[in-house]
């Protein structure tokens, strides 16, 4: 390596693809590269550990330990036999044989000798231990000599066998002479070959899986294991490549062919002298390269972040693998052997070269050799991934999953893309949230249950593995190929191996189950038919009839190819969801042998929750339909004064979006028409008081609806008025009726109305409240002709592109109207959040299930900083940085004005509306605070529970906390909906033809209500409402409101104070007593909270 | 709830009693604190009204008749005035240009003229699309007696109240005709913001004719006035002569036209001295630096935040 003078390297990567270099370089280039560095800093100084204060006595313990082994007599050989029958009995300690435990007469002998040496190796010699770590775990090798074993050893356990009472023999003594200390076994990194012995101070749980519960402060939380190794090169390496049978027993009594290869196994063995190999090779590195810990620590963070450990149940590739790969990329790893990092580079540097390798080196799909190597690759390919480390001579990663290494490479490919994204925080998405959470990743869950291990055939095949890991395997296999393409990802978790104690004592075999978790690609998923090979090709053809068994049909193609195929379509009403739910329960029945009492579905609780189904599409199509034949119809009036500019559909309906599917007319209830906005082309015909021009408005209204009538049959149009404050606000609409299909309601925007608006705003000569007047008229107007139309065509894009958005969205909508904060938030807020959480899906991959999508949104709510941050939304990246720029500074004008956020909470901003404020207008701080604790507990409690979370729980919200509770009758509300006898006029036969049809309805009863009562209380009630079913409106008294001095003008109802004649306080029982007058009939009942006065 | 004293000097308080309700059935009493009208521009009516503060919502003039009479008794009361009254809010609906004429030159009124004209406006309003107004919760009304001794009465009336202790109760002896309120009132509601479009057209040809005859009667005085010297001998500048002033869009747009000339000539004079090239290499420089600064100090106040920097658990 020391050819390599960096001048050189440079030279030899001039003409290579792009290398770290151009990775570190790129990234340097963007605006927050240094923000990067500069953080990375400060979280190295955070995670890093103070040894001495956090592991207290620990180095004398390991000397005392390593003495204590030391001065262990030799014992033995005695036959192995005799050692389990005997000696376990006299000393009460088990011996941790592997299974198969040795057959009673197995001729061969165990022993303890002096070991050759005892060393501290791992994380805690090299220092990278991260205080985040939820236990720390100090490794102590023992080596054992080489008189104990026979040059055979390495054949059928044997090796294994005597490292058992090796192991057993250390662990007698120790445990009787360290009273305070805990002792258990337990498999190193899950692997069944390999127990090793667990010391702990007392008083901490003794289960492993137990200590992440919380560590209690000032107690040390780490654990000394010991591990007995092989003597370094004693058995040989060529009988131990992965395509070599160690385990000759087995083979012979299945009488087959006995060169069923054993990888894992012989991997095991080879990795069992490789501990010190490594241990040289990591302090080698660290010395030559001044970053190698920190980005080691960075690593550690980033693997911990996404729950990636060294135990197989984790994935089997944990920081030691990381820093070994690391340690072996700064010496080879080109396409020539030479370096593909520099040890002048900086650790965030390292990091993030390194990640850019896993990201594209696909270790998932294809053998790796690192070095230069002497062995043919078919030596070193085995199922699984393979990082052959060829000066070593192992595959380091021998105990990783196949979905692991699948699941590595995806985030290593979602943190690149993050880091290469300027927009995105880099920095939190790579090494702060936590990424392992199931159910904000996957879409349909499998909880399978293992069943137990009676059959011989299991073990033969495992070649050492543990039966579980091997189920698992079995069952991704089948369901990768059964799924296809319908699966981006699965995964599977399986339980950790449980420590067992070092006393004998009988284990029960538990019910174990193991958790896939299957990520679906909701375009291909949702084909209801499966096609396989043509007909013709016999062999394909064969296997996938073999495959599927007895469902496998013929299908022919219109073009006259016949192909084999599997029919799911009767499953296509449930949507992708139900196939890939089909397709699972069957293949895994069929193949696996295993019951549907076996399996046990999880996910689509979350679509249920709204009745969503696949159907809604259609009917969301069907409404864009019935929009541009409205459009065309508007269009083709020719006897309109003004020229139609442009007819934008502003409704939720027409943009996938309403929390209901929509639905053609429904004569008797009234239904709400879809929103529409009309603008015509600039004429100078306006007249110049913004008064006029509502009036104006109001004629050309009158004079479309007319035209529409004579235009078209089965069109009815019915001039609606607005109900609003001022003369000069928007004074009517067009409801436009059509017999067979949707209603639309027609609004028309003036530009000459905006000018004179925006000419009043600036108009210094007016009064104040005009102009104030003036402002909140303008945006009003802006929000409905310029933002919404630009909005709904942006939302109704990204439905289409995004296949799981109109879902979410409409899940979450119900999600705000169930905790009854829907009245506060319009609409087109709640679909910016679900949209930006798509956009903005690191560290996750992109939603693709309604579950993750609305998950994922209240995660980002959860943890939003709205002082800091402003949200920009920008789907097609049109905002330049300048223009973000001009958007942060907006934002911190607006705190600086108002630093208690009391006006201005949230501020969200997008392409069209720079100003931020546009969305989120009259959202008190109260609710936005209300909303970000709601969401931070949901996400809490998915986080938490997983797979076992209940969704309805999460929408459910209790009316304890309100002040006030107005429960409203059902019955009246309907009774306003209802047709009374009194619009009928005199005649009767008037009535017959059709003219008592329902009118459409300018609102529906429960928000006109408390929009009434909002601006009547609007000071001292904060209303709770959460869309139209909602037949509660809750409430809470203002908090600002105090007593007060009396004043001619007070701000709602007051008293005089029973206490004192001066002050005047709010008169609760008045105002509700109003309420309950205004309400009448409708109100049933107002329940006050108890602690009031 | 007894108040044992008055509120201040001016105000008397004139409590109510809440007949319960069986949706709240909670026994309240509302407060009306209420003094002669004393407004900072008099009218000629001031002196027999009654300036009540915190009315109750649900207000309405039968209301306040009903509750005036079992106070004096009958044929006291005469009118009442909300604040913020829809229709008391006086919005100009003039053309533009008869408002800057306005400014300028008072009109002769013709009493006979004027009446038809009001007529005519009237026809033009749109109706209420609410049979009974709600009015923000502790506003305040004028309330119009017969003449000034009632409102002494009035006032000693409720000075009376404090002794007997017996309140007047709301909505007491209201007349029915009063509408109710409840699942009616939002029905009402529905059916009245449809007025139906024949009604509507009339209302709105009603009222562009106002607002044409408005609109020509100020052409009409822009012409008598163009050329015609006033008192100073000064002319005004009317719309309307050989020569118009340039519409405002077109003004707008030769604004714009210039705008980009001078930013196309300037555009062309960048970079093109060296000094030029020099001083930009130079605020790029300062740029980076700065950038540097902002992120350190984003990073310090990360830190300062604490926890910014520990990985989730």
């Amino acid at each position: 390596m020391e050819s390599n003078s960096p001048k050189r390297r440079k030279l030899d990567h001039a003409h290579k693809g792009p290398t770290f270099e151009t990775v570190a370089s790129s990234s340097m280039g963007a605006s927050g590269s240094s923000a990067f560095v500069l953080e990375t800093d400060e979280l190295l100084k955070e995670v890093k550990l103070d040894y001495s204060s956090t592991f207290p006595g620990l180095d004398q313990t390991l000397r005392q330990f390593k003495e204590a082994i030391e001065s262990l007599e030799q014992y033995g050989p005695i036959p192995i036999d005799e050692a389990s029958k005997s000696w376990g009995k006299t000393t009460r300690t088990a011996i941790p044989y592997p299974d198969p435990k040795p057959t009673k007469n197995c001729p061969y002998k165990v022993a303890f000798e002096k070991p050759t040496h005892i060393n501290v190796v791992g994380s805690y010699t090299s220092q990278t231990m991260v205080k985040s770590q939820s236990s720390f775990a100090v490794d102590m090798i023992v080596v054992m000599p080489t008189t104990l074993f026979s040059e055979k050893d390495y054949r059928d356990y044997r090796y294994f066998y005597k490292r058992a009472f090796f192991l057993a023999y250390i662990t007698d003594a120790l445990r009787k002479k360290f009273s305070d200390l805990d002792f258990v076994y337990t498999n190193l990194n899950g692997n069944a070959l390999l127990p090793v012995l667990v010391s702990r101070p007392q008083g901490q749980s003794s289960e492993s899986q137990n200590t992440e519960s919380k560590e209690l402060l000032g107690k040390p939380n780490y654990e000394i294991r010991i591990i007995p190794n092989a003597p370094e090169g004693y058995f040989p390496a060529a009988k131990l490549s992965a395509a070599s049978n160690s385990l000759r027993r087995n083979s012979s009594e299945e009488a087959k062919d006995t060169n069923v290869p054993t990888p894992f196994y012989n991997n095991t063995l080879k990795s069992e002298s490789q501990f010190v190999p490594y241990l040289k090779l990591l302090h080698r590195t660290s010395t030559t390269c001044a970053s190698f810990k920190d980005a080691c620590i960075l690593g550690r963070t980033w693997l911990q972040q996404r729950g990636f450990g060294g135990d197989v149940a984790d994935g089997g590739f944990g920081h030691f693998h990381w820093a070994v790969l690391m340690a072996l990329l700064l010496q080879t790893g080109g396409r020539k052997g030479e370096p593909i990092l520099s040890p002048s580079l900086h650790a965030s540097q390292l990091f993030k070269a390194t990640l850019q390798y896993l990201a594209s080196s696909n270790l998932h799909k294809k053998t790796v050799i690192l070095g230069q190597t002497t062995v043919a690759p078919e030596v070193v390919r085995q199922t699984g991934p393979v990082l052959y480390d060829s000066a070593r001579g192992i595959n380091i990663l021998f105990n990783m999953t196949t979905w692991s290494a699948f699941m590595l490479n995806e985030h290593a490919k979602l943190s690149l893309s993050a880091i290469n994204d300027p927009q995105v925080d880099q920095f939190d998405s790579l090494f702060i949230s936590k990424v392992n959470q199931p159910l904000q990743i996957f879409d349909l869950f499998v909880k399978i249950s293992v069943p137990p291990p009676t059959s011989q055939t299991s073990s033969s095949v495992s070649d050492g593995k543990s039966p579980i890991v091997v189920f698992a395997e079995e069952i991704y296999k089948t369901l990768k190929k059964a799924l296809g393409e319908r699966a981006k990802l699965i995964n599977i978790q399986i339980p950790k191996s449980p420590a067992w104690k070092v006393t004998p004592s009988s284990t029960k075999p538990k019910n174990e189950n193991i958790l896939v978790g299957i990520m679906c690609d909701p375009a291909k998923a949702s084909q209801g038919r499966e096609f396989g090979p043509l007909y013709e090709q016999k062999k394909d053809a064969a296997k996938f009839r073999e495959f599927w068994g007895d469902i496998a049909e013929l299908w022919q193609f219109p073009s006259g190819e016949i192909v084999e195929s599997v029919n799911w379509t009767e499953f296509s009403p449930l949507g992708y969801f139900g196939i890939c739910q089909a397709i699972v329960r069957y293949i895994v029945t069929s193949r696996l042998k295993l019951t549907d009492g076996d399996l046990e579905f999880h996910g689509q609780e979350f679509s249920n929750i709204i009745s969503l189904s696949p159907a809604d599409k259609a009917s969301f199509d069907a409404v864009k339909a019935a929009f541009s034949v409205f459009e065309k119809d508007v269009r083709d009036l020719e006897d309109l004064p003004l020229s139609v500019k442009q007819i934008a559909p502003i409704g939720a309906e027409t943009r996938y979006a309403s929390l209901r599917s929509p639905s053609p007319n429904r004569r008797r209830q009234g239904a709400t028409p879809i929103d529409v906005m009309l603008s015509f082309e600039a004429s100078g015909k306006w007249p110049e008081n913004i008064a006029s021009i509502q009036r104006a408005k109001t004629a050309l209204l009158l004079q479309i609806g007319r035209s529409l009538e004579v235009a078209k049959a089965g069109i009815k149009t019915h001039l609606g008025l607005e109900d609003g404050e001022h003369e000069t606000g928007n004074l009517a609409f067009l409801d436009i009726v059509y017999e067979s299909g949707f209603s639309f309601r027609l609004r028309v925007h003036s530009d000459q109305e905006e000018t004179l608006l925006e000419r009043q705003t600036k108009d210094q000569t007016l009064d104040r409240y005009v102009r104030t007047e003036a402002a909140v008229l303008l945006s009003s107007a802006r929000w409905k002709s310029a933002i919404l139309p630009l909005h709904s065509q942006t939302i109704s894009t990204y439905c289409t592109r995004f296949p799981a958005l109109s879902s979410s969205i409409r899940l979450t909508k119900h999600w705000f109207n169930a905790h009854r904060l829907g009245n506060h938030f319009n609409e087109p807020l709640i679909e910016l959040f679900v949209l930006q959480a798509f956009l903005k899906p690191h560290p996750f991959p992109v939603p693709s299930s309604t579950s993750t999508g609305f998950l994922r949104t209240l995660l980002m709510l959860a943890s939003y900083d709205w002082r800091e941050e402003p949200m920009i939304v920008d789907p097609s990246d049109s905002l330049s940085a300048s223009q973000r720029l001009d958007i942060s500074t907006r934002l911190e004008a607006w705190r600086k004005i108002d630093a208690n956020m009391n006006r201005t909470t949230l501020f969200v901003a997008t392409p069209f509306d720079a100003t931020g404020v546009a969305y989120t207008q009259n959202i008190p701080k109260v609710i936005a605070t209300r909303m970000t604790t709601l969401a931070r507990s949901a996400s809490k409690a998915a986080k938490d529970k997983g797979i076992e979370l209940e969704p309805r729980t999460l929408f459910q919200s209790g009316l304890r906390d309100y002040d006030v509770v107005i429960h409203l009758s059902a019955k009246a509300i309907k009774g306003v909906l209802r047709e009374d006898g009194t619009r009928h006029s005199q005649f009767k036969n008037l009535d017959e033809s059709g003219s008592s049809e329902a009118l459409p309805l300018p609102e529906p009863p429960v928000l006109a209500l408390l929009r009434r009562l909002n601006l009547a209380y609007a000071t001292p009630l904060l209303f709770f409402h959460g869309g139209p079913e909602d037949t509660v409106i809750a409430a809470l008294w203002n908090p600002q409101i105090h007593d007060r001095g009396f004043s001619a003008n007070m701000p709602s109802s007051f008293k005089p104070a029973n206490t004192d004649a001066d002050t005047f306080e709010l008169n609760r029982e008045a105002v509700l007593a109003e309420i309950a007058r205004i309400g009448g009939d409708l109100i049933e009942k107002i329940d006050v909270k108890d602690s009031q006065r | 709830m007894a108040n044992n004293s008055a509120v201040s000097e001016e105000f008397s308080t004139l409590p109510i009693s809440i007949p319960a309700l069986p949706s709240y059935p909670v026994p309240a009493t509302h407060y009306v604190y209420l003094r002669r009208n004393a407004p900072k521009i008099a009218t000629p009516d001031d002196s027999r009204s009654l300036y009540l503060a915190n009315v109750p919502v649900d207000s309405t003039e039968a209301h306040f008749r009903a509750l005036f009479s079992s106070l004096v008794g009958a044929g006291r009361f005469e009118s009442i005035t909300f604040e913020h009254d829809r229709k008391s809010v006086k919005i100009s609906h003039e053309p533009a240009q008869a408002e800057r004429l306005a400014k300028h030159h008072k009109k002769r009124k013709r009493e006979e003229e004027e009446l038809q004209h009001k007529k005519e406006e009237a026809a033009a309003e749109l109706p209420d699309t609410w049979t009974r107004e709600l009015h923000r919760s502790g506003s305040s009304a004028i309330a119009l007696l017969a003449d000034e001794k009632s409102v002494d009465s009035v006032l000693k009336a409720v000075k009376r109240l404090k002794k007997s202790k017996t309140y007047p109760i709301w909505g007491e002896g209201v007349k029915s005709g009063v509408p109710t309120f409840g699942s009616q009132w939002l029905k009402a509601h529905n059916k009245l913001s449809y007025p139906g479009n024949d009604a509507v057209q009339a209302m709105v040809d009603a009222y562009f004719t106002v607002f044409n005859r408005k609109e020509e009667e100020a052409q009409q005085l822009a012409k008598r006035l163009r050329n015609e010297p006033d008192e100073d001998g000064f002319v005004m500048v009317t719309r309307g002569s050989r020569n118009a002033p340039a519409r405002r869009d077109e003004a707008e747009e030769a604004k714009q036209k210039m705008l980009d000339r001078q930013q196309k000539k300037k555009d062309e004079m960048q970079d093109f001295y060296r000094f030029q090239l020099r001083e930009k290499r130079k605020a790029d420089q300062l740029e980076l630096l700065k950038r540097f600064d902002e992120d350190r100090k984003k990073v310090q106040a990360m830190r300062e935040k604490r926890g910014k920097f520990r990985p989730e658990a």
